[in-house]
């Protein structure tokens, strides 16, 4: 009696798409009705593959002659005939196979995980945080007649943004690793919202308070390295494996970012050094840097004199020198 | 003000600039009449149309007038008139065409920018020519007086027009003859006689949205550059920016001499007192939004002051004006955050920005920005202060220099005072600008 094998059908990602139980001495593989196991792929050959026992007990997977031939996990050598084992995945036409024996080891039990219900409450409050953060800015930047339809829009705004956000990032956690993990998505949504809110204050905050008015010049930065961490976070709730080349990723599209937008600001030639001259103004007592004496502040002007100086011996048309003169500022 | 320089750039363009005069208002009498006429056949061989041409096409880009006042060919224009000759003389050349039809070659002697003068050689010699009024040089002429203008307007053929003497601009901080009479463009650098004959003033500007306002520079800065003409042979057009620029650095001590005589009145606003200039050539005008609808939330009231200082420099640069102008805003229902979001908005990027920006001119500007703390024994409450700068490319030790600050020592109450200085040099605008901030006080 010979011992019951499964042949197992694999996707790409190596989730197992159909299982096939095979028993005999050999088993035949291919498009004809006639094989143990039949394959709708195109690719393959009616009679593709013979998969029969070896002398010393192992299996051997045969290439019947097919023009498209049999390779072994994922390399391009082409293989007569190879022997094989319950890990080594063959590929004929594009079709990934496997052999498994009744007793190959599987894994032990994984303890039930009872259903994250206890992300509600976070979610929520989370997403009363951003809501409130959002209105509550609107509201005290207002200065002309009070509406209320401008807070409702904005709201509708950041509520279908986030949605959104957190919908196409479950379609691709569905498509990688069959659950959606919409909770876990919309947490990381959510928690990004949250920070990109509070570092927009504290820029303009900064900008005051602080007289750090280059925060501002430079605030695509930080936006850019949020965005960045939010997409990885999002990766890894897609599928945890292969976290350097989702880091690698993050990192380049941060990179670009930055890159880009640094770019068109030294390209971008307005005549200011200053971000769009904005003026951050707050009540007198959000001040924290120290006052200045009149005589430090005209020092400080009498400083601004050799950068202007310098600025003219500049040629006007040099491209990046305009950047170089930003970022000495 | 406005201004329109009268050179003819292109008709088109300069249309919407005409004046509407008809010669003068009054019906003339015959013996005036003849007075004109007797004047312009004396004047018709000494006159000359001044054209800037581009030498690629030979074609005319500007055209304006003159008129000689040697025998030898030295000839007076407007600086405006050859400027873009003289910025790029390797793109422009110059040319004379005169009342006979002759043409030939103009050569650029001298130049004035701050009175927009400059001196010119034809070679069109053994002509009669212009003498300057004695009368006018030491600025006895009155008022009422008839003068004839002339030069080419409009490419259209030399023309006389009558007009009235007027004496000198009340508030312009340049010395100009206010004349009453229909100058049009391309009379630039044209002559404004008297009936014997002799020049009072030289065609430079026309007030746009006035009928008749027009203005001679005295006759006194042109026989000024004709005594100081140099020998012969042409200046170095290589240096010549060198040269604008040394006038230009003249100019402006002068001014700002003037304006450091000149006392600041302190106007109230709310609880504080902002600095106005007290020198006379400066024009205010105010501004509320009391009458808004909706109802604005927090109120707002502003001046701004400017002076008729401006110099012409290059068709895309204007140079040497003050601005002064202060706002005072009130909080009416805001809270203090959104008063704070209402100041900034208040203050547009535009009113940093100023005047123009061109690559070809300045440099990229540069901000410093601070709190400076008051001063309670003199009163002056505690500023969040605003200092931006830039270079003259071509001229230096020449600045544009704004200066803006925010009392800080109320939550729903400020005034934001801002002063504008352009083609300054740093330590004149250092000092001025430390005593208008200076006098940014509490009302006492």
């Amino acid at each position: 009696m010979e011992a019951v094998v499964w042949i197992e059908v694999v996707s790409r990602a190596r989730d197992v798409v159909a299982r096939h139980r095979c028993a005999g001495p050999e088993i035949r593989v291919g498009r004809a009705y006639d094989n143990d196991v039949v394959l709708d792929d195109p690719y393959v050959a009616p009679h593709h593959l013979r998969i029969h026992r070896s002398e010393n007990g192992g299996w051997i997977a045969e290439d019947l002659g097919s023009a498209n031939g049999l390779f072994l996990d994922h390399t391009r050598d082409r293989f007569g005939w190879a022997e094989i084992d319950g890990d080594r995945l063959m590929r004929i036409g594009h079709t990934y196979l496997r052999l498994r024996e009744s007793d190959h080891a599987v894994a032990p039990e994984r303890p039930d995980q009872p259903r994250s219900h206890g992300l509600l409450p976070v979610l929520a409050g989370l997403g009363g945080a951003v809501i409130a953060l959002e209105v509550g800015s609107s509201w005290l930047a207002e200065t002309t007649e009070p509406k209320l339809s401008p807070y409702l829009y904005s709201v509708l705004v950041v509520t279908v943004f986030i949605g959104t956000w957190t919908a196409i990032w479950s379609v691709l956690t569905r498509i990688f690793s069959g659950q959606a993990r919409f909770e876990r998505n919309l947490l990381i949504a959510l928690v990004g919202m949250l920070i990109y809110g509070l570092y927009r204050e504290f820029v303009a905050f900064a900008g005051f308070s602080l007289s750090l008015n280059e925060l501002a010049t430079y605030q695509y930065v930080g936006v850019w390295s949020l965005l960045a961490a939010v997409c990885f976070l999002h990766l890894r709730v897609v599928s945890p494996a292969r976290p350097r080349l989702k880091a690698g990723l993050v990192v380049a599209l941060l990179a670009a970012g930055i890159g880009v937008q640094l770019l068109n600001q030294s390209e971008l030639r307005t005549g200011f050094d200053r971000q769009g001259m904005a003026l951050h103004l707050l009540p007198p007592e959000f001040r924290l840097v120290p006052l200045q004496t009149e005589d430090t502040f005209f020092a400080d002007i009498e400083a601004l004199k050799a950068k202007l100086d310098h600025d003219r011996t500049e040629p006007p048309s040099s491209g990046l020198s305009g950047s170089i003169a930003i970022t000495k500022q | 003000m406005k201004f329109a320089w009268l050179l003819v750039a292109s008709i088109l363009a300069s249309a919407g600039a005409w004046a509407q005069g008809n010669g003068p208002a009054m019906p003339p009498a015959p013996e005036a009449a003849s007075v004109a006429e007797r004047v312009y056949s004396a004047a018709r061989p000494r006159l000359l149309q001044i054209r800037t041409l581009v030498i690629a096409a030979d074609r005319q880009s500007t055209i304006g007038s003159g008129f000689l006042v040697s025998a030898d060919g030295l000839a007076i224009t407007n600086y405006h008139v050859v400027s873009q000759y003289a910025l790029e003389p390797s793109t422009y050349r110059l040319e004379y065409a005169a009342a006979d039809h002759s043409r030939g070659e103009v050569r650029l002697l001298a130049i004035d920018v701050a009175n927009d003068l400059a001196l010119v050689r034809v070679d069109h010699k053994d002509q009669p020519f212009f003498e300057f009024d004695e009368r006018a040089v030491h600025g006895e002429v009155p008022k009422g007086e008839r003068l004839y203008s002339m030069g080419n307007p409009l490419d259209l053929g030399f023309t006389i027009v009558e007009g009235t003497y007027n004496g000198l601009v009340d508030r312009s901080y340049n010395e100009r003859i206010h004349f009453s009479g229909a100058i049009n463009p391309g009379m630039s650098g044209g002559p404004t006689v008297t009936a014997d004959g002799h020049v009072v003033g030289i065609n430079v500007a026309k007030q746009l949205g006035g009928e008749l306002v027009s203005f001679l520079v005295p006759a006194r800065f042109a026989a000024t550059l004709l005594a100081s003409a140099p020998a012969d042979g042409p200046p170095d057009l290589t240096q010549i920016k060198t040269e604008i620029g040394r006038q230009l650095t003249v100019w402006q001590e002068g001014l700002y001499k003037a304006l450091g005589d000149a006392a600041f009145r302190g106007v109230t606003f709310g609880p504080y007192k902002a600095p106005e200039s007290a020198a006379p050539w400066f024009t205010c005008w105010a501004q509320t939004n009391a009458g808004q609808v909706p109802k604005p939330r927090a109120s707002s009231n502003t001046t701004n002051c400017g002076s008729d200082t401006q110099v012409y420099v290059a068709s895309d640069l204007n140079t040497g004006s003050v601005r002064l102008s202060h706002s005072y805003f009130s909080s009416i229902d805001l809270n203090r955050f959104q008063f704070a979001t209402f100041v900034a908005q208040q203050n547009p990027a535009q009113w940093l920005l100023g005047f123009n920006w061109s690559r070809k001119w300045h440099t990229q500007q540069r901000c410093h920005e601070d709190f400076v703390s008051g001063s309670p024994t003199d009163g002056r409450p505690t500023l969040r202060a605003l200092w931006c700068a830039r270079a003259y490319r071509e001229f230096e030790g020449l600045y544009d220099v704004w200066v803006m600050t925010i009392t800080q020592d109320r939550g729903t109450e400020a005034l934001v005072s801002r002063l504008s200085l352009q083609g300054v040099t740093y330590p004149n605008a250092i000092a001025f600008g430390k005593r208008f901030i200076e006098a940014v006080q509490w009302k006492p």
